[in-house]
């Protein structure tokens, strides 16, 4: 049975991770400890090279996704050996490509910051590794068990990602509120998850669909009420995740107490992760025509949530000081974006969700280049947190200000970029589903968020930084400036030739 | 139907009755006389010293997280040991891959040097 | 039939007022370990759920082999919760959640 190469996205990120732990705990510190100092851990001074480790191990594992996939999943009748725990059909190859992508940014630019900051900590990167297995499982889980694992699989790694720096109050404080929040949303989910298997005798995801549809027959014993309370509670697990307004509370907090690296991976792959399982559950088990219909299902609820999430966060976005903290706001507000497209799924689903595929696509590259922007404008003591801290950059270091003009005008939508065709398909993909009014409130949020994004353009090419007050200072960083140009490189092209993206996303549904 | 259960209450009851009987018996039948120095605190014969929250050095907890991490691992070996028959090679081949994953995890452990008790 | 009439209903009530008393607990409870024993009083009910549950759906075992895995995460997610109350509290001397004010705006 040849399942070795349809899994290697998923096996050379499994078996990555655990030799990267073994290199890391087997090397030498390239650091010697001082007299009295705390014990130097065997990553120090090697983050550079775990770094480059990681990014390799995670790139490979983008690139066998896109070989798969281009070999096709129906080339491998194998795989239907693994339904119905793991699905990995055209949709979680897709996903599993742009996680992959989001955690090399972030071992990319963690092998810049993290030396700079002094938190050398070589865990960081198996931890990275994992999350994103974690992220891949969960995307391509089947099955209400797989999903379960691969969520805490993600979360846990990510909890420890965010609490790295333990002598810092912020950082720690971060990770214990999101670690408590995740608790929670995990512990209600798997409530939720449940009761669906005591309605339907089912765990995975298509079982349980076919039992949803059944409601309503006379033959049926599948008690609506139970069905109804699971869904519930896994939809508010997953808003969680995705961090819908209003169970967003935890997300600036952890944003901006967390490392940029981990935060930029929080943002990318594990919203990418939970809105893909989010689909997936949404039209596997609760895909018939009644629990799709407006008057019946869930697309209301997802509506309301989509409105709620883009206008709460893009108001208080605005009103943000500290960037990484409207970078935050501004990925909340992302999410409310993607909810239209899942709203859209109702009436024109192969349309809904390639629009929803693409927009995580364009917004993984944009949003990783910001915050990777955001650490190449910082250094050691003077990072780069708010609108003063980046008051003339542009003149002091304009290469790092021009890519972080072209991801700030990505992530408002701003053509030709990524971000413009992302915004594009979800508001045609809602356009085809006659949600027009929705469409029109999407379309005046994105003009609220150009204020903002602009905001961060203007200080920093038309203002200087106030005499005496303390400006950040650009770091050096070949990662960094790697990773940099790869996102700035892959929003280009994706704003130059937005068919291949949409091509490849129908493709993924269609099975062509 | 709830007299199958009678044994049971039964023995609930004796149980406790039994348990009362020692208890209070001690204390009614017993003869007390009580002095200064049994009525400290007895602590190996030892004067007791110290605050009475005492602060416990973090590596207990390391090794206490350590244990629960890895002891509960045998959830998964316990069903595949009852089974080990009839899942053949392949859960064979699965369980060698887990417990693999294990000893990276251990060996990693190690040399981290969370297993060393002194420093 | 089974002994006590239906016992399953019993089960899940169970396991509902457990879960509730989790929740609840982890609502308005500010000490972070306290907290922690509710989601682990949360994930036990769903445990007891699944398991009953399992009563009714036979033929398979799969309450069972999810109590399992819930089990085992469980215990990973109790190892890194624990690591990280233990660094807010060396930082804090302290496990009430409203010492994490560092970050509010």
């Amino acid at each position: 049975m040849n399942l070795l190469f349809p899994l290697s996205p998923l096996l050379v990120t499994g078996f990555g991770a655990l030799l990267l732990m073994l290199t890391e705990a087997f090397g030498t510190p390239r650091v010697r400890a001082a007299a009295g100092e705390e014990v130097v851990d065997a990553g120090a001074g090697r983050s550079g090279e775990l770094a480059l480790g990681a990014a390799v191990v995670l790139l490979a594992g983008a690139v066998l996704s896109v070989a798969v996939w281009l070999a096709g999943p129906a080339a491998s009748p194998e795989l239907k050996l693994l339904e119905p725990w793991l699905v990995f059909d055209g949709v979680a190859l897709f996903m599993s490509f742009v996680l992959c992508l989001g955690g090399a940014f972030t071992a990319l630019l963690a092998g810049g910051y993290l030396p700079e900051h002094q938190i050398d900590r070589g865990e960081f990167f198996p931890l990275l590794i994992l999350a994103t297995l974690g992220a891949q499982v969960l995307s391509a889980s089947g099955d209400l068990l797989m999903l379960f694992v691969g969520l805490e699989t993600m979360s846990l790694a990510v909890y420890a990602m965010i609490g790295l720096r333990r002598g810092s109050a912020r950082a720690v404080e971060a990770a214990l509120k999101y670690f408590l929040l995740g608790s929670f949303a995990a512990a209600l989910m798997l409530f939720g998850g449940a009761l669906l298997y005591g309605a339907t005798g089912h765990t995975d995801l298509r079982g349980i669909g076919q039992a949803v549809a059944s409601i309503g027959q006379p033959e049926s014993t599948v008690n609506a009420g139970l069905v109804l309370l699971g869904l519930t509670l896994n939809l508010v697990g997953l808003a969680f995740k995705v961090s819908a307004v209003p169970f967003h509370m935890w997300t600036p907090d952890a944003y901006e107490g967390a490392p940029t690296p981990t935060t930029t991976f929080m943002a990318v792959a594990v919203k990418t992760a939970a809105f893909a399982i989010l689909m997936r559950l949404l039209l596997t088990s609760f895909g018939d025509e009644r629990a799709m219909s407006w008057g019946a299902g869930w697309p209301p609820v997802l509506a309301l949530l989509a409105i709620v999430t883009m206008t709460v966060a893009n108001l208080i976005a605005g009103r943000q000081e500290s960037v990484k903290r409207m970078l935050a706001y501004s990925s909340i507000a992302h999410a409310g974006y993607v909810l239209i497209g899942l709203v859209a799924t109702m009436r024109s689903p192969i349309e809904g969700q390639a629009s929803v595929m693409v927009y995580l696509l364009t917004y993984t590259v944009s949003t990783a280049g910001a915050f990777g922007a955001l650490i190449l404008c910082g250094s050691r003591g003077a990072e780069a947190v708010s609108y003063d801290d980046l008051a003339g950059i542009g003149r002091r270091h304009p290469a790092a200000a021009l890519v972080f003009t072209l991801f700030l005008l990505s992530l408002a939508g701003m053509p030709p970029t990524a971000g413009f065709f992302g915004k594009l398909y979800i508001f045609r993909a809602a356009i085809d589903s006659e949600l027009y009014w929705l469409t029109v409130l999407g379309l005046l949020n994105s003009l609220v968020a150009a204020y903002y994004y602009l905001r961060v353009i203007v200080s920093m090419y038309f203002r200087e930084p106030a005499p005496g007050a303390p400006v950040a200072t650009p770091m050096r960083s070949g990662l960094v400036t790697g990773a940099l140009v790869l996102a700035a490189f892959l929003v280009l092209a994706i704003g130059l030739a937005p068919a291949t993206p949409l091509a490849m996303a129908l493709g993924s549904l269609t099975g062509g | 139907m709830l007299e199958l259960y009678l044994p049971m209450f039964l023995m609930f009851a004796v149980a406790l009755g039994l348990c009362c009987v020692f208890f209070f018996g001690g204390q009614l039948l017993g003869e007390k006389k009580p002095s200064p120095g049994k009525l400290q605190p007895f602590e190996c014969g030892n004067d007791s010293d110290g605050a009475q929250n005492m602060k416990m050095s973090v590596k207990f907890y390391l090794t206490a997280i350590l244990f629960v991490v890895f002891d509960i691992e045998v959830v998964f070996i316990y069903p595949w040991a009852t089974l080990f028959k009839g899942l053949g090679w392949v859960g064979f081949a699965t369980m060698l891959t887990f417990i693999g994953a294990l000893i990276v995890a251990l060996a990693y452990v190690w040399k981290k040097g969370a297993l060393e008790w002194e420093n | 039939m089974s002994l006590l009439g239906n016992v399953l209903e019993h089960y899940v009530m169970l396991a509902g007022l457990i879960f509730a008393i989790g929740a609840v607990g982890f609502l308005i409870r500010r000490n972070v370990l306290v907290q922690l024993m509710c989601i682990e009083l949360m994930l036990n009910a769903v445990n007891l759920a699944l398991v009953g549950y399992n009563r009714v759906h036979v033929g398979d075992m799969t309450g069972h082999l999810f109590a399992f895995f819930v089990i085992a995460v469980a215990a990973a997610e109790l190892a890194v919760g624990l690591a990280i109350v233990i660094a807010f509290y060396r930082l804090k001397s302290s496990v009430q959640s409203d010492e994490a004010d560092a970050l509010r705006h």
